[in-house]
């Protein structure tokens, strides 16, 4: 068994004879994640049955359905697809070692892990920003007598924030990942164990992503 | 790693057919969504295993002939011991009492979280661990 002091010259992360004891316990765990969302498009599709107006009316039966930011919302969702994709450059680079980029900051061919994963970063960021930016939109609405909502406005109000909420912590905590691999990655040379985490925050991210891209249909396009 | 992939991909199968039914006679939306899911939970770990198979080959175990020998070696990096998960439960239980009793609380338990998560973390970066 590898020891504390070991941690740099462990081996076993890279091998090719057994897979990594960490990626098998993220993809169990994300697989249990993904159980924890059912739960929330459970919610959301039941309160749909039984409501036969759809989405819900703002200020009770008769009045206007609330007005989704439905173009704003899909703009940052490209920006979150899109960052899965710089995410999986960013593993591709790592699996083959380049952990800083070799030429220019303009030269994107040459970046290493860490370029990719601060793009990775920014990108989260803008959504997770455009996803705070458009609650504000809903709430100020709201109470401006407009067609907005607010989590306590209606049983559609309620699940739209717990749904995308609780996405949106899930990408906070995937940003969080992201900063902790940094500062991970600036401590000691570039061993297959830091590979290992770097793959694993891309399972995670990747997760988080085809999420939203459910969640996103569901509550966005499906009518 | 096929074995493992199949009885996985095997319950998906599984799952998908047991939701279809199940919508077929009860129309429950609630069921039929966390049926759906689960489909997916099965599948995600079933196409893990399949990916990881055919990358890392055939394990000792996977083959007939292989000696107990060859299942020797490392299996991944074990801490001894730790004391920072102690901490970030603890902090972890004063943020989501914040919640429930004061915003302020909030703000000192994530502080707290904050900074056992750090220390939880880069425990074996840091100190006599520091990597060379």
């Amino acid at each position: 068994m590898a020891t504390a002091t070991t941690l740099g010259k462990s081996h076993a992360h890279g091998s090719f004879t057994r897979p990594s004891l960490v990626s098998v316990g993220t993809i169990v765990w994300l697989s249990s994640e993904l159980m924890f969302f059912a739960a929330l498009f459970a919610i959301y599709f039941t309160i749909r049955s039984v409501n036969p107006v759809w989405p819900m009316p703002v200020r009770g039966p008769g009045t206007p359905p609330v007005k989704l930011e439905t173009a704003f919302d899909g703009a940052i969702t490209i920006v979150l697809v899109l960052s899965s994709v710089t995410c999986q450059l960013g593993v591709f680079a790592a699996e083959e070692r380049r952990l800083r980029r070799s030429g220019s900051i303009f030269r994107v061919s040459s970046w290493g892990l860490r370029e990719w994963y601060i793009l990775t970063l920014i990108m989260g960021a803008i959504f997770v920003s455009g996803q705070c930016y458009e609650y504000t939109r809903y709430v100020t609405d709201y109470h401006e007598g407009l067609n907005g909502m607010t989590i306590s406005s209606s049983a559609y109000g309620s699940i739209f924030y717990l749904a995308t909420g609780f996405h949106a912590m899930h990408v906070t905590g995937g940003l969080i990942a992201f900063v902790f691999l940094m500062l991970r990655l600036s401590k000691g040379r570039f061993t297959p164990e830091k590979v290992t985490s770097a793959v694993v925050v891309s399972y995670y991210w990747h997760f988080v992503d085809v999420v939203w891209i459910g969640l996103f249909s569901t509550i966005f396009l499906i009518k | 790693m096929k074995t493992e992939g199949f009885l996985f991909t095997g319950w998906a199968a599984f799952f998908a057919i047991v939701d279809v039914v199940y919508w077929y006679t009860s129309h429950d939306p609630t069921g039929t969504t966390a049926l759906a899911l689960t489909v997916g939970l099965a599948f995600l770990v079933g196409f893990f295993l399949f990916v990881t198979g055919r990358r890392t080959g055939l394990r000792p175990e996977d083959r007939p002939d292989a000696d107990i020998s060859e299942g020797a070696g490392e299996y991944g990096f074990f801490p001894s011991n730790s004391w920072w998960p102690l901490f970030l439960a603890a902090s972890s239980a004063i943020a989501a009492l914040g919640v429930v009793f004061a915003w302020w609380l909030l703000l000192v338990g994530l502080m707290l979280v904050l900074i056992s998560a750090c220390g939880f973390i880069l425990e074996y970066y840091r100190g006599v661990h520091t990597p060379r």
